[in-house]
């Protein structure tokens, strides 16, 4: 079998499973619908992985699978790439695909509608990483932008609805404004592959390097705004916190760090790309500072998982940035390349665990206040969780991202902090680590006991499929905790296979070991006092941040006015500030 | 030139109307000036080869650029699509808040949680 006949398999499985989700739609409620519904899911999240373990040893040896889509000529149809990069990305998408959609066999949303969209929305992840194409860019973040703001309010809460109006206004307008990044490039080169334009901008003329570099800035800003980079990142907090839980999970996993990938692409090749690297670097240091201390100040305790997101996405723009700006060919380059992606796939599995184990908390608590919900263990016990799954989950997710040794969080954020070190983004994350100790520290007391003189919650949920709830069918809290546990083991396991882990994505970044990037060390001496450093740090400022003028710091900071005009003040600054720090930087 | 200053202005008006205006549907017609301007935009740039319908019959010599008209096609129908979807999130969320204008329907999402 040759890989171009089956590279394409990762994007038309999930869609193929999406067609027979929608007829399971057409039956009558059922046996036989249930049966195609769950083909349509093995047939779109099973499959594509078998796909891509036969496309691991061309890509592991630095080869790609590049083309035409439909062979039409070069210059007419859409050019693609599977190369390792596009490998990476597919396993973090199909992981936490599969056991989002797992978990919400028993949380909900159910049903073939549900599966579909889902299935669409895998299916455009792998598009959007494989395509070359400026055009083909744009629909597959489209078709990835509609699958969310359908997504989302199937919560059913009205809050839900909201947010996804206010991203679906900022970003189908900032997706118009990529169109006319399109344009740009269209109009100077007369194509649309990324390797056509990049040609095509070595022979213009030197007054229409100002069109190409606003045309970037466009495109560039347009993507960050899914990434939600700070100044950016205003539709994300309400989107993640009230979407269903496993389309947070999926969220804040997946989705907004294809796009950053998919525009490294972009990046690597056009004149101007270093630049953008060095800027988004900045902002994604930036952002990791700030959206912590946002984090810090919420109440909420979903919310508070998706400004952490943010921050966690702050690190992974940080590594990536800084490799685009020295060059991602060079040794050093290729270490932060590679710290980048494993810290986004690390993130994936431990943000996704959280998101599943506080949905499951809340809703049994039926409360999501951090300040008033407490002995969750023991509300879990009472409805019917025996032994305490959710919370170990809670806990193993809690320390992975707080980068506690040995678990998945600590090798990542090590990989990325070891290959920065001295500059700026190296304080800034470093000091962003104390405040997700700190926060995590605040998010786990909805765990501690109350001891006597804690309320009693007469109207606590049940979780349907436990023991305390016998009319509902078992599979529902058996879905639920299996898909928390299997990304339990994964943090624990991407933790202690790390050098493995680290030498095979090295290899597969590196383009077939041209270029090998140095493993970082893990267990150093160093490494291990600036875990305690921080860990330590963290505990003090919690308690700063519950003394009474800490509280009221971080009062006025969760009530800061936030509108709707705002995020669309911030998309125009935005690409304002980067169009000028291009246009300077060639001048 | 006269056109693509007044495809600007077209463009500046879809902006301000989803920025600036309170009412939600009105935000969904200001989305949807702003899709035709890039759209126009587009056409435009196709039309600087050639005049006629890029349909091949013979005779036919200064045919417009086909490729900016083809990927228009595509943009138009992802408009429908949002469109539709912001319609639809609209109808909701004026059937749980009955109101239309954006400042309204975010107070009152606030005092119900």
């Amino acid at each position: 079998m040759r890989p171009e006949d089956i590279v394409f398999a990762t994007v038309m499985l999930p869609l193929l499973g999406a067609a027979l989700a929608f007829c399971a739609k057409l039956l009558p409620k059922g046996r036989v619908a249930s049966v195609v519904e769950y083909t349509g899911a093995l047939v779109g999240l099973g499959l594509p992985p078998l796909v891509l373990i036969l496309l691991f040893p061309v890509v592991f040896s630095g080869q790609s699978v590049s083309g035409v889509v439909g062979q039409w000529f070069v210059g007419i149809g859409i050019t693609f790439r599977f190369d390792a990069l596009a490998w990476l990305v597919n396993i973090l998408g199909f992981t936490i695909g599969t056991a989002a959609w797992v978990y919400s066999l028993g949380a909900g949303p159910k049903g073939p509608a549900f599966t579909g969209v889902f299935l669409i929305q895998t299916a455009a992840l792998c598009a959007t990483i494989m395509t070359t194409d400026l055009f083909n860019l744009f629909v597959c973040l489209e078709i990835m932008g509609i699958t969310s703001y359908v997504l989302i309010p199937t919560s059913r809460k009205a809050g839900a609805t909201l947010a996804s109006f206010s991203y679906l206004m900022v970003s189908a307008s900032a997706m118009v404004f990529f169109l006319l990044g399109t344009y740009g490039f269209y109009r100077l080169t007369g194509a649309l592959s990324y390797e056509g334009i990049s040609n095509g901008l070595q022979a213009i003329s030197s007054s229409d390097t100002v069109l190409s570099i606003v045309s970037l800035a466009l495109l560039v800003s347009a993507i960050a705004i899914r990434v939600a980079v700070m100044p950016l990142y205003g539709w994300l907090p309400d989107a993640h916190a009230l979407a269903p839980h496993a389309v947070s999970a999926v969220l804040s996993g997946v989705l907004i760090k294809t796009p950053l990938f998919a525009l490294s692409r972009i990046l690597f090749l056009f004149p101007a790309g270093m630049q953008v690297g060095e800027l988004m670097g900045i902002a994604g240091g930036v952002t990791a500072v700030l959206g912590v201390v946002i984090a810090l100040s919420q109440e909420d305790a979903k919310r508070l998982l998706a400004y952490h997101s943010i921050s966690q996405i702050g690190y992974v723009v940080a590594a990536w940035g800084m490799a685009i700006s020295i060059g991602v060919d060079s040794p050093a380059g290729t270490s932060l390349m590679v710290a980048a992606f494993l810290h986004a796939f690390y993130h994936a599995l431990f943000k996704g665990l959280l998101f599943l184990s506080i949905g499951t908390t809340v809703d049994v608590a039926k409360e999501r206040n951090v300040y008033i919900l407490r002995d969750s263990i023991g509300k879990l016990r009472a409805a019917g969780e025996r032994i305490p799954v959710t919370f170990m989950c809670f806990v193993i997710g809690a320390l992975a991202i707080s980068a506690t040794p040995p678990l998945n969080g600590f090798v990542s954020k090590t990989a990325i902090t070891y290959a920065m070190k001295g500059s700026l983004h190296y304080y800034l994350l470093s000091a962003a680590a104390v405040g997700t100790v700190a926060s995590f520290i605040k998010l786990s007391r909805i765990y501690w006991p109350t001891g006597k003189r804690g309320r009693l919650h007469p109207e606590l949920g049940v979780l349907p499929g436990s023991s305390a709830n016998p009319q509902t069918k078992a599979y529902g809290l058996v879905a639920r905790l299996t898909a928390q546990s299997v990304l339990a083991v994964l943090c624990i396991a991407g933790g202690l296979a790390a050098p493995h882990i680290l030498t095979i994505i090295g290899t597969l970044m590196s383009r077939g070991g041209t270029n090998i990037a140095v493993p970082p060390i893990l267990y150093s001496t160093d490494n291990l006092l600036k875990t305690g450093v921080t860990t330590l740090g963290g505990i003090l400022l919690f308690f700063v941040a519950t003394s009474k003028i800490g509280s009221r710091v971080l009062h006025t900071i969760r009530t800061r006015p936030r509108s709707f005009q705002g995020l669309f003040v911030s998309f125009s600054l935005g690409t304002a500030v980067l169009a000028a720090f291009l246009v300077v930087g060639k001048i | 030139m006269v056109e693509r200053a007044l495809l600007l202005c077209l463009l500046l008006i879809g902006f301000w109307g989803v920025v600036a205006k309170k009412n939600i549907i009105k935000k969904i017609f200001g989305l949807n000036i702003l899709n035709a301007a890039a759209v126009m935009l587009f056409i435009l740039e196709g039309n600087r080869i050639g005049s006629e319908a890029p349909i091949l019959e013979s005779g036919l010599a200064q045919v417009v650029d086909p490729i900016p008209q083809a990927l228009m096609l595509t943009a138009i129908v992802i408009g429908v699509c949002v469109t539709a979807l912001a319609l639809a999130l609209a109808v909701h969320l004026y059937q749980i808040t009955g109101s239309f204008d954006i400042e309204t329907i975010r107070e009152r999402i606030q005092d119900e949680t």
